[in-house]
């Protein structure tokens, strides 16, 4: 947590903690176009690029709402690190089940 | 909770030191929540990636059925009450009651417009009997049916069979839902796991994921929107002055987890393959 | 205050014991509404303390019926379904309402605020809805239970859970799922009160290691219960609706619902195990009157058993169909996982060495948990090699590799904890003889119980089996009359705890003369614990130096007035000089 040396525990919020209404705005923006993009992106024949290109479009999206909205870049460590520690075990997650999954010998189905 | 308008004393709880360490110690346990929440989905995730790896024809197939122009209106108004849930935490930090209030009742009118979507989409879905079990393989049965019959007639009359090309021309007249006279013309004639065919007990596994996985998602909207209906009854009652801001951040912080949630969902559902139009 | 290191060991004088007030949070208020509604954490602790206790007896007999029923070759007293239920009932209630609540939700509850030097929990409505959240999951097993029982293991596997059982799957399944969010709700209120409310001086290099592996406790539980829950979620759709995405029929894979499984209840062991080390911590150090060895290894090695318990789990399933070359992996990760479990006995017993050691009853059970945690550890390794698994998944050798560790490790350091903070808790001692004897009733009650079945496991007796061939009947005797003793050995805590409430003695706030900050406010606390702010200012074992972590003297420990002139100790161990390994952390 920031230590503003004028900004006492138990004074309400200061100004610089609060969110300014273009800021909120220009991220909805954002995320909005990109909602647009990925459904008009379905209709292009993108084949085995679509998935990563949904997934990567969903990423930022997500990456912008957590980072402004959710004032991640407020920088509590204890946020940030829950926040890539999840991300690590769902990777953990995906990787080893997939790694029995896609190594199974299975005929021809 | 703290229960009076007057001054932070009331504010802040006994057990806590300050306001900040109180308002900290909030916003860090919603984090904490949401990673519970991120875990409960990933289940989820996980088992659709390992299917959708066995079975990409078939999730395609049922993926092209969903009615994706409905799953549009609702990704774009959850992004929208994110929009306005996050201003409306603004609203509490600068101590406006009545933009709070609005903004909040703004967030819950676009939440529960998801929701009526969704119901909308959910009936559609039943009347098509595009519902996995008993109902899918019944509706499935009758395109089939006809096609069986027609091609039978036509060999009673001495005609050729159907060939693939009429299979895939095929005019239905028996008012069978689109997805079962789509799945029936990719079918007929070919072996159950030939080159070409979708398995229909394979397109009803997607539907489980389409059912299960929507339905978790809405009971959280539900409970998202209960929790913002919470809000404006406190902000009425004038329990969210300033100080107390941070009851907003937090709901709001599961608010546009819910949102991500959907951000994600949205694509894995409902355009998988290349959309071609329900 | 002034800390002087010499030759002699003396310090600041013990701090003047404090006044024992006449209102604690037990008689502060009073009558059923004070209790039911409460949001004070050590009240809450006690709630969870009752209840644990009554499913511990619940799974008990349980287990009291499946070692009956083995007795004979052919079943002595269950049919074959009845012995199914017998034992998934075991597995059940002793998992989920016994093992991953007990020190979490009593301990963890009643002790993280008091050792951090906080007023309660970051929050305490949060708490007392954890309970609640507990006692209707366990209403909806017991009604599983009593309509009837599951029987399919604790395990569920589909399809038989969610297909072919005509058992109360559901009601049973449901309660499970529903306690998982009371597990959920007491790590996250755990861990943001470490994170938020520690007193000033309490920095992370300065907490307790009890509060280092509750840390590490909550960590597991707030990322592996939602998964389970999932699962569990899932499974009750496949039941309910006929239809599910376990389902051979519609393209599904059973195994996958393993793998969903396994990703919790591995990580679900460590719930279970981490705060057991936790309480070994504690009490090693005091009834060895010394530093713990390697603070921080035994720290990190609690994150790291967090950590690397998730990469495991699917050594569960090494024979159920999963590839070749994944079972490699995870034979490999589950070797790795070994290593920090093996870091802190070492510590544990570095720390024992020329301490000064005295053996009450919480030092009994520890160094039992010692043994036979190590044990239990070291067959943990039979299993994960992949080769010998093969020959011994599904056999006795399992059941006694778990049940060392949680019988002869949790259960044990659970047992370690009631009797280190009971005064501390109820404000009265127990009886010293009797715990001793009760440890010691306990200790050959489960060598008797399981050595026998690690010989069954190995000779090919499968677990879960009501049947056995007739050369495997004396183990399985042995067996029987073990857990007869052990469960005598379980009932003498219960007598003479519940006498020592109504007859005890008084305890003084600090008996055993700790270091933690638990034991500077009286004995039982004061509802909102600390009448001051207390201030850290070394870290929390300097038995060798004699002070406290707010840098008070010690008082007397125990076993210091005992009248052998070989044990001549001054009041913070034996005079002389010594060199001992001291640290002053942070």
């Amino acid at each position: 947590m920031a230590h503003d040396p004028h900004h006492n525990p138990g004074d309400p919020p200061t100004l610089h903690d609060v969110d300014t209404v273009s800021s909120v705005v220009t991220v909805y923006a954002v995320v909005l176009a990109l909602a647009v993009a990925n459904i008009l992106l379905a209709s292009a024949d993108l084949k085995a690029m679509a998935l990563p290109v949904q997934l990567g479009i969903a990423s930022v999206q997500a990456c912008l709402v957590a980072w402004y909205w959710m004032h991640m870049r407020r920088g509590d460590t204890a946020v940030t690190l829950s926040a890539f520690t999840t991300l690590f075990f769902m990777f953990i997650f995906f990787v080893l089940v997939l790694a029995d999954v896609l190594t199974r010998w299975r005929a021809a189905i | 909770m703290s229960a009076s308008t007057h001054g932070h004393g009331t504010v802040l709880k006994h057990h806590f030191d300050n306001l900040e360490q109180q308002h900290s110690a909030e916003r860090l346990g919603m984090w904490f929540f949401l990673v519970t929440e991120v875990l409960f989905f990933s289940g989820m995730f996980v088992a659709y990636t390992v299917y959708r790896n066995w079975y990409p024809g078939e999730f395609a197939f049922a993926s092209s059925h969903l009615i994706w122009w409905i799953a549009a209106i609702n990704t774009g108004l959850l992004i929208t009450s994110s929009l306005t849930m996050t201003l409306a935490i603004r609203s509490a930090q600068l101590g406006d009651k009545a933009g709070l209030i609005r903004r909040l009742l703004l967030t819950f009118a676009l939440g529960g417009g998801f929701m009526g979507f969704k119901a909308l989409e959910y009936t559609t879905d039943y009347h098509e009997r595009f519902v996995p079990g008993e109902v899918f393989r019944t509706e499935y049965a009758r395109p089939l049916a006809e096609l069986t019959a027609d091609d039978a007639r036509r060999k009673y009359e001495g005609r050729p069979v159907l060939t693939a090309q009429e299979v895939k021309d095929y005019q239905f007249k028996g008012g069978q839902e689109h997805w079962s006279q789509d799945l029936a013309t990719r079918n007929y004639g070919k072996t159950p796991g030939a080159e070409g065919t979708v398995s229909p007990e394979r397109v009803q596994l997607f539907l489980m994921f389409y059912y299960i996985m929507t339905g978790i998602h809405g009971v959280h909207i539900i409970v998202g929107l209960g929790c913002i209906l919470w809000l404006v009854c406190e902000a009425w009652r004038g329990a969210i002055p300033r100080e107390a801001y941070s009851k907003v951040e937090v709901i709001s912080l599961y608010w546009h987890l819910v949102d991500m949630i959907w951000l994600f969902l949205m694509p894995l559902l409902y355009l998988i393959g290349t959309r071609g139009g329900h | 205050m002034s800390i002087v290191i010499g030759d002699t060991p003396r310090t600041a004088p013990p701090p003047p014991e404090p006044e024992t007030p006449r209102r604690s949070y037990l008689n502060e208020t009073s009558g059923f509404w004070s209790w039911a509604l409460t949001v004070d954490h050590k009240r809450i602790g006690i709630l969870y303390l009752v209840s644990i206790t009554f499913f511990f007896l619940v799974g008990g007999i349980a287990a009291g019926l499946v070692r009956a029923n083995l007795l004979t070759p052919n079943g002595a007293i269950l049919t074959e379904d009845q012995y199914n239920k017998a034992f998934t009932a075991h597995g059940v209630v002793m998992l989920f309402l016994f093992l991953i609540p007990s020190i979490p939700a009593v301990f963890g509850n009643f002790l993280v605020p008091l050792m951090i030097g906080a007023k309660d929990l970051a929050f305490p409505k949060l708490n007392l809805a954890s309970w609640y959240v507990y006692m209707i999951g366990a209403a909806f097993m017991v009604w599983g239970l009593l309509s009837g029982g599951i029987d399919t293991g604790w395990t569920l596997y589909p399809p038989y859970s969610s297909r072919f059982s005509h058992s109360s799957v559901a009601p049973g399944v449901f309660g499970v799922f529903i306690t998982g969010f009371s597990s959920i709700m007491t790590g996250l209120n755990i861990m943001v009160t470490v994170h938020k409310m520690r007193a000033p001086g309490m920095t992370w290099g300065r907490l307790p290691l009890f509060i280092w592996a509750m840390y590490a406790t909550s960590f597991i539980q707030l990322l592996g219960t939602p998964v389970v829950a999932i699962t569990l979620l899932l499974l009750l759709v496949e039941r309910l609706a006929g239809v599910g995405i376990f389902d051979p029929s519609i393209g599904g894979d059973p195994v996958l619902y393993q793998h969903l499984f396994w990703f919790y209840s591995h990580p679900a062991v460590y719930i279970m195990i981490v705060p057991g080390m936790g309480v070994v911590s504690e009490v090693l150090t005091c009834f060895s009157r010394k530093n713990i060895f390697g603070y921080k290894a035994v720290a990190w090695s609690s994150v790291g058993i967090a950590v690397v318990g998730f990469l495991v789990w699917a050594h569960h399933m090494f024979v159920a169909g999963i590839s070749y070359y994944s079972a490699l992996l995870f034979s490999f990760l589950t070797m790795l996982v070994a290593v920090p479990s093996a870091i802190k006995v070492f510590n544990w017993v570095a720390t024992l060495y020329r301490g000064s050691i005295t053996f009450q009853a919480p030092m009994m059970f520890t160094l039992a948990f010692l043994v036979l945690f190590t044990v239990g550890g070291v067959t943990g390794m039979f299993l994960a090699t992949m080769g010998t698994d093969i020959h011994l998944h599904d056999t006795y050798f399992v059941v006694a590799h778990f049940h060392f560790v949680m019988v002869g490790g949790m259960v044990l350091a659970y047992l370690a904890g009631i009797h280190f903070w009971w005064p501390k808790m109820t404000g009265r001692m127990y009886s010293d003889f009797w715990s001793k004897t009760s440890a010691t009733v306990i200790f050959v009650g489960f060598f008797f119980t399981f050595v026998p079945q690690f010989v069954l496991g190995y000779h090919g007796m499968p677990r879960r089996y009501p049947n056995y061939p007739e050369e495997f009947q004396v183990y399985n005797v042995l067996s029987t009359a073990g857990a007869s003793i052990l469960g005598v050995g379980y009932l003498m805590p219960a007598v003479y705890l519940t006498l020592s409430l109504f007859f005890g003695p008084k305890a003084s706030a600090n008996p055993w003369s700790a270091t933690g900050l638990e034991w500077q406010v009286p004995s039982p606390p004061t509802v909102f614990n600390f009448e001051y702010l207390p201030i850290t200012v070394c870290g929390p074992y300097e038995y060798a130096i004699g002070v406290d972590q707010m840098g008070r003297g010690l008082p007397e420990p125990p076993g210091a007035g005992d009248d052998n002139p070989a044990a001549k100790v001054g009041p913070t161990g034996p005079i002389g000089a010594r060199p001992k390994e001291t640290e002053v952390v942070g």
